[in-house]
């Protein structure tokens, strides 16, 4: 689809050109890039298990918690991840601008994933990014993308992104259900959490056309962290303690688990 | 970003078809959109909040708003647009005068309508200040089950998908793809446009016009009494108060956003511009007329862990002159040509 995109918008290059030379002093304003050359795209891979031992992870399936041995059934986990960073080894970073997306555990498969275009060739050693949303984003009106308001991540009564939803069923849940909204952007109850996870001695090649990925492991038990149980906390629908004590366990549910250059 | 891409070549054909027959001037999509819209931002008023830097106002994208705010098919039954509840002959409070808003299947809100004016000075919206930007305040009513209820997604969708709209946003935003964020502008638009500057009060700011004598004498006792959160011209500080006049209702009001119990039954303290036209009062609408206010405040403050400190337990004790001149002041906040505006 991308590589369709492309090409024809490669051919519709010619148009403006004709369009240049006819009409000498009329510019046109499309963009002449050709950055085929310098860069590439890398996945990201979220890999969504239970627990530390990376158990099979799917909605809709009772879990057994391995810490508080709280049956628990999800039926929605759906997460911002933005502010994407790649690191270089001597500690200088390639930011993506404009960086947001949504990543949602759909159907039967627990893996999903996320496309960077246009990333500089070069060898990384790290990746960094954001669960949630920073507060000039949260402050300054209607945004697009995986930002608008229409993804249903957006407190619309009291203004703010929900940086995080995980909702289902358990027994230990007084009316048999949990429901974590988790957000909140200003101090005390600030949940923007950010995570760098390094590549250990490997290090992602990009270079012009490859196809790197970056595969992670998202521990979903993670929630449950620290003591918490979901019988404590198993409901939040606002920034507040509870919600940064559940940011505090989600950021680490994400680790490194292997590159494919 | 990605649609606007792909259709930009198809305006680059139409500019260039333009360019073949008369040379160069604007292309197509300038002429349609690039008509900007002023809108009013009188000397006596202090800077405005939001001062439409992302959003540079223009005709269609006012058109736009316009047309979607007295637009039913905002709603779920089809049968509530903005201007259901937000009328201009009720200074853009609620012309059926109900105590709490009516929105669709008749279903009863839980807050008094407020009236809209002079938006663009507001630092947060609806009672409870929940909302911290213009842009987004039309998303609560929008998605409230209570209220219009379509939900800001199918909202998307409805207006994608309807003959006239996509051509609307074509004009306003140079693609006819409708998302969340151009409606929120447009809406953004229109209802920053509703500036009502023309009352009696602004001519008294504004050229030290004279009110009436009655009115003086009630200027001075508001001055005293109230003008210490109805402040200056916009008749707001636009802080969070108890005023002990809660009356029996439950509603915790900004505690629902900060979940501070020292917030309890307080709310955004209301811009009396255009009072006269606004009844019911209160949060609640428990007050039918203005001079069920000012008996009120007079005679009615009750005791609250959260009262404002500026309010006496009991009331104010106003004499019946002190009434009257107080409510023949509040009738010089009445801006009638913003009243009578048709749209």
């Amino acid at each position: 689809m991308k590589r369709l995109i492309s090409n024809f918008k490669g051919s519709l290059l010619i148009l403006p050109a004709i369009f240049i030379f006819s009409l000498t002093a009329c510019s046109s304003d499309d963009d002449d890039n050709g950055n085929g050359d310098t860069k590439a795209s890398v996945t990201i891979k979220f890999d969504h298990g239970w627990g530390p031992n990376h158990l099979p992870f799917n909605l809709n399936t009772a879990l057994i918690h391995p810490a508080t041995q709280e049956e628990i059934t999800f039926t929605l986990l759906r997460y911002y991840v933005t502010n994407i960073e790649l690191h270089h080894e001597d500690g200088t970073v390639w930011k993506e601008e404009d960086s947001y997306r949504i990543v949602t555990v759909e159907g039967n498969s627990s893996t999903q994933e996320i496309t960077i275009p246009n990333v500089p060739n070069g060898e990384y050693s790290a990746v960094k990014f954001m669960i949630g949303v920073e507060e000039e984003r949260n402050t300054s009106g209607a945004q697009e993308g995986a930002l608008s308001p229409a993804e249903n991540m957006f407190w619309d009564w009291s203004t703010g992104y929900i940086f995080f939803k995980a909702e289902g069923m358990s027994p230990a849940a007084p009316n048999g259900q949990f429901m974590y909204h988790i957000g909140g952007f200003e101090d005390p109850f600030n949940a923007i959490r950010s995570t760098t996870i390094a590549f250990g001695t490997q290090r992602l090649n990009v270079t012009s056309g490859s196809n790197t990925s970056i595969n992670l492991k998202v521990n979903t038990a993670r929630f449950w962290h620290g003591g918490i149980s979901l019988a404590d906390v198993f409901s939040i629908h606002m920034p507040n303690a509870n919600a940064v004590t559940i940011a505090d366990n989600w950021i680490g549910a994400y680790r490194f688990d292997e590159l494919k250059n | 970003m990605i649609l606007y891409r792909q259709l930009s070549p198809i305006i680059i054909l139409s500019g260039m078809a333009f360019f073949l027959l008369s040379g160069c001037t604007k292309d197509v999509k300038e002429e349609n959109t690039n008509i900007p819209l002023r809108i009013r931002q009188p000397a006596h008023f202090p800077k405005p909040v939001y001062t439409f830097d992302n959003n540079p106002p223009r005709r269609t994208v006012y058109e736009l708003g316009k047309r979607m705010f007295f637009d039913p098919i905002l709603s779920l039954d089809q049968q509530v647009s903005c201007g259901t509840c937000h009328a201009a002959s009720a200074a853009f409070a609620d012309p059926r005068g109900s105590a709490v808003s009516t929105g669709i299947f008749g279903r009863k809100g839980l807050r008094n309508t407020p009236a809209l004016a002079n938006l663009i000075w507001y630092p947060h919206f609806n009672q409870d200040g929940g909302i911290n930007h213009i842009e987004v305040q039309p998303v609560a009513p929008i998605n409230d089950s209570l209220e219009m209820g379509v939900g800001i997604a199918n909202a998307v969708s409805i207006l994608q998908n309807h003959p006239e709209y996509p051509e609307l946003f074509a004009r306003a935003f140079d693609s006819d793809s409708v998302t969340a964020a151009r409606i929120l502008w447009a809406f953004a638009q229109f209802m920053g446009s509703l500036v009502s500057d023309n009352a009696p009060i602004d001519a008294y700011y504004r050229e030290n016009k004279p009110l009436p004598d009655k009115a003086i004498r009630g200027k001075s006792i508001f001055d005293e009494y109230c003008a210490g959160c109805h402040t200056g011209v916009l008749q707001s500080d636009f802080s969070f108060k108890n005023n002990g006049l809660n009356m029996g209702s439950h509603d915790i009001g900004r505690a629902e956003i900060t979940g501070e119990s020292q917030d309890e039954g307080r709310f955004r303290v209301p811009s009396l511009r255009n009072v006269a036209y606004t009844a019911p009062y209160m949060h609640h609408g428990q007050l039918n007329t203005l001079k069920d206010v000012i008996e009120a405040y007079s005679s009615s403050i009750a005791d609250h862990p959260n009262l404002d400190p500026g309010l006496p337990v009991g009331g104010f004790g106003f004499s019946s002159q002190q009434k009257e001149d107080l409510y023949q002041f509040l009738l010089q906040l009445s801006d009638h040509s913003f009243v009578n505006q048709s749209f």
